[in-house]
């Protein structure tokens, strides 16, 4: 389905689903060896969802719902309030996806239409390696090299706009590390998932189509506004869905740029953190009651990861039918 | 991008029409290859003129050179002159966007704009160009889809996804969403080779009755269906360096009854193709 | 730029085509400027994604490069000290850990991945598609997940203690995955007729499995191994919660130990300059070695195109 033999987006690519032959292998130990696999591999499905919500257990027994609407964090006996990192990840992951569906989709738009064939492995290959760099690396860059360049020149020119006030709040130069800077850098790491999927539902789009609303004397961007995207329009759901699942499970590179301050925080200035970072970050310290607390804040993380993964693959497939009878 | 060479001027033989267009030694190549060449011949004001020959003697790509459909693609290059109504179509000074709305195009496969009901497919090249007029779309709406001989049909369901309608039904749609700009030239690219015979039948009458209001050029593998509907005929063939080229243009009676080339008697005898 | 196809209305009748064409001839040059600028606005978009992976490798180069030494590969690191601020000492520790945790986590995920890829490739099964929903969930969940699993299930309830072997089994979990979805696309992706033509021949079903549709997925499989590694060795959220560091070079299984994006992710938060510039080098270290594995993933994967 997908142009390129690697991409980074395996849990994608489409399974065809239908018998291959009718392969039996009988009671070969052949078979028992297939089998065996898939049944440890069970297993070890199995035991990650139970091990991490059994280890949360106590947290939902003695705090509750604290978790969820509950704020402060005090280490070792609590309360374990996580709303400040509920909000910190719904804030990063929504601006950064805004950033990254922006840029991006004229990224796909520019690589499909505009950019000359012969480029356009090169671009892929470029898109794919943005995509290999390891988080610690986007987190280490986002802290020794932008959050100083925040600091000194963005915050106070930022407060130069009026209104800029009530969106950022006002830190001076205080603060390097902070939600916006954590927003920025979340969306550059996810724009390459957004662009191979987006590139891909925008590719697959008839040629006809576009000729036909070509040949009504449509300009190029009619024909990709009103024609295109349109017909594209769920698998770029998809891939927005697909994003913001990356977004909110995104580690180590918020841990370092967020600034770690568990504080429901509306200014996007100041320092806050996130779901997953804040397990990074507190987990090294943390005893008893709080590692079950922590490991509760890993269930919440993991349904919503799910949960929008899931919404993502069936649009993505959706689109994929629907051009498929087109 | 255009070799503008000095025009023969062809004299129009007494018993015919006006021209709409005009074929000047035409040739289309891809990257330094050429793909078609040598096509030279007037099309008459509201006929049908068929494109016919075997596979691969580039009767689509000449059609698409008449609406310049290959300015997108990379290392196209088109050559010779062709003029609509007068007017140099490669001009410089051409918006390829008029143009397109002057001459319109059906494709192969039924191809209605998937996102869209019947009634904003058929106004949305009117759309395209910024008309927004409501009583204006409605009545191009109303007058193209009763050319097209679907008003009857779809008229109580024009707000209906075009996915709806059969596969004839989506061809007669995509040749009134075309008419709706009222062009002077109607391409089409075997429009019915996707159909059933039945809707086959039904489009080719249609063509029939559009030609009062469009000239029609059209492409076809179906050697029954140009004897049937065109009123002149170019046939092309492919060249020893594969290249397709004009061998003969003439009327669909001469073509069909006795062609001046062996080759022409040939193809539409059957014998290769 | 209106008038250039001036002509004369050809027919009577025509009155609805000139209203439509007066009324397209008012609004073209503005359509026209409005494309102009939105493929221009693309443009400008493929060029401000194109900015951060510039300006990220350009700090990676220039404050990298002058790291790398050989001391920086050989020796244990060092705490830097007021009487002695630069004395940051190299990294081997981070990378044999590295080494040491990749080679564990290969050894549990590939075998199985493997596997487990053909069993979902080669029956059909309630089994097999619950299977398959899993590796497609879990190939995308969020790597810190791993972590608390092998934190809560190895150090905790096998009361393993950091370790080592808790660090692979975050990252052969993570792997996993990955290595079993692209070994059912390969497998899926033989020729059924290569297969009949075994099965024609009278081998056993098995025996046409491993003797002949495995030899041509083999490409694929291990364009997804490369792959799996690759993803794995730059992780740092699952590794870092069971690991523990330390500034030993150890290969062994149960002892804590270090890895390159742990040192990354401790030394950039470090209060001494030096230790903020060593990081550069590290990270070099760690962005050239998945450089290399992706890119021979992908020639690897054309080779595979080629051959077919």
């Amino acid at each position: 389905m997908s142009q390129d033999p690697v991409v980074a987006l395996l849990e994608y690519e489409e399974v065809v689903a239908e018998p291959v032959s009718a392969t039996t292998f009988g009671r070969s130990w052949y078979h028992y060896l297939l089998l065996g696999a898939a049944l440890v591999f069970t297993a070890v499905s199995v035991t990650f969802v139970g091990s991490i919500a059994w280890s949360s257990w106590p947290d939902w027994i003695h705090h509750g719902w604290t978790l969820l609407s509950g704020t402060g964090w005090s280490s070792p006996d609590g309360p374990f309030g996580g709303l400040a990192m509920i909000v910190g990840t719904a804030e990063t992951s929504l601006i950064a996806l805004a950033i990254a569906v922006l840029i991006g989709l004229g990224t796909s738009i520019s690589i499909v239409f505009f950019i000359p064939r012969r480029f356009r492995t090169v671009v892929a290959t470029l898109v794919e390696l943005l995509a290999a760099i390891p988080s610690v690396v986007y987190g280490l860059w986002g802290l020794l090299v932008l959050a100083p360049w925040m600091q000194n020149t963005v915050n106070p020119w930022l407060n130069t706009w009026p209104f800029a006030k009530a969106i950022f709040g006002n830190p001076g130069q205080e603060f390097g590390t902070s939600l916006l800077l954590a927003s920025v850098v979340l969306g550059i790491m996810i724009l390459p998932t957004f662009v191979a999927i987006s590139r891909e539902v925008i590719a697959v789009v008839p040629q006809d189509l576009m000729e036909a609303s070509l040949s009504l004397g449509a300009t190029r961007w009619q024909m990709i506004r009103e024609v295109v995207l349109p017909t594209a329009k769920i698998g770029l759901f998809g891939a927005t869905f697909l994003a913001l699942a990356r977004a909110t499970g995104e580690t180590v590179a918020v841990a370092l740029v967020a600034g770690s301050v568990a504080n429901v925080q509306w200014h996007l200035a100041y320092p806050g953190t996130s779901i997953a970072a804040w397990i990074a970050t507190e987990f090294g310290e943390s005893q008893g009651n709080e590692v079950s607390a922590l490991m509760a804040l890993g269930v919440l993380l993991m349904l919503l990861n799910v949960g929008l993964a899931l919404i993502s693959r069936s649009l993505v497939s959706r689109q994929r039918k629907a051009l498929a009878r087109v | 991008m255009v070799e503008v060479q000095a025009r023969v001027e062809a004299e129009t033989p007494k018993e015919r029409g006006a021209t709409a267009m005009q074929l000047t030694n035409v040739a289309v190549a891809f990257h330094g290859r050429t793909a078609v060449r040598d096509c030279t011949f007037d099309v008459t004001k509201n006929t049908v003129t068929s494109l016919i020959g075997p596979s691969g003697s580039g009767k689509t790509t000449l059609l698409r050179a008449l609406n310049r459909l290959h300015d997108l693609t990379p290392g196209a290059k088109v050559s010779g002159t062709i003029f609509l109504e007068g007017t140099d179509i490669y001009r410089g000074d051409i918006t390829v966007t008029e143009l397109r709305t002057r001459v319109g195009m059906v494709f192969q496969r039924p191809n209605p704009f998937p996102t869209m009901s019947i009634y904003d497919n058929v106004v949305s090249g009117l759309r395209f160009n910024g008309i927004k007029k409501k009583a204006l779309l409605d009545e191009a709406a109303e007058t193209s889809l009763r050319s097209a001989a679907l008003w009857d049909s779809v008229s109580n369901r024009l707000k209906v996804a075009a996915s709806n309608l059969s596969g004839g039904e989506q061809q007669r749609l995509c040749i009134a969403r075309a008419l709706a700009l009222d062009p002077e030239v109607l391409l089409m690219d075997e429009p019915t080779s996707a159909l059933d015979p039945i809707a086959t039948l039904h489009i080719e009458e249609l063509m029939k009755t559009l030609k009062s209001r469009v000239t029609v050029i059209i492409v076809t593998h179906n050697m029954q269906q140009a004897a049937r509907i065109s009123d002149d005929c170019a046939f092309l063939l492919m060249g020893d360096d594969r290249a397709g080229e004009l061998i003969e243009f003439d009327t669909t009676e001469k073509i069909f009854n006795n062609p001046e080339d062996s080759r022409t008697l040939d193809y539409t005898l059957g014998r290769f193709g | 730029m209106s008038d250039v196809m001036e002509l004369e209305p050809s027919h009577t009748g025509h009155e609805m085509r000139e209203q439509i064409r007066q009324s397209a001839d008012r609004n073209r040059s503005r359509r026209l400027a409005v494309s102009r600028v939105m493929v221009a606005l693309c443009s400008a978009a493929i060029v401000l994604a194109a900015v951060p992976l510039v300006l990220l490798m350009y700090q990676l180069i220039k404050q990298g490069a002058g790291q790398i030494s050989w001391k920086f590969f050989t020796t244990l690191p060092t705490t830097p000290t007021l009487l002695d601020p630069t004395a940051t000492g190299g990294i081997s520790n981070a990378i044999v850990g590295t080494l040491a945790l990749t080679l564990y986590a290969s050894v549990m995920a590939i075998p199985l991945g493997i596997i487990v890829g053909i069993y979902l490739a080669e029956t059909q099964s309630k089994l097999a598609t619950t299977l398959r929903v899993i590796a497609q969930t879990m190939a995308g969940a969020p790597s810190i997940l791993m972590g608390l699993f092998a934190f809560s299930f190895i150090v905790h309830d096998l009361n393993v203690g950091f370790s080592a072997i808790a660090g692979s089994f975050a990252l052969a979990v993570l792997m996993m995955p990955v290595i079993i979805i692209s070994t059912e696309i390969a497998v899926r992706n033989v020729p059924a007729t290569l297969r009949e033509a075994g099965l024609a021949l009278g081998a056993k079903s098995h025996k046409v499995s491993l003797k002949v549709v495995l030899p041509s997925a083999l490409t694929g499989i291990v364009t997804g191994v490369i792959l799996a590694i690759s993803r794995a060795i730059g992780e740092t959220a699952p590794v870092m919660l069971v690991i523990a560091g330390g500034f030993i070079n150890s290969w062994k299984p149960l002892s804590p130990v270090s890895a390159m994006p742990l040192a990354i992710y401790e030394n950039a938060k470090s209060e001494w300059p030096s230790q903020r510039a060593q990081v550069w080098g590290i990270a070099l270290v760690l962005v050239v070695f998945v450089f290399i594995l992706s890119l021979s993933a992908r020639i690897w994967a054309s080779r595979k195109q080629q051959v077919r």
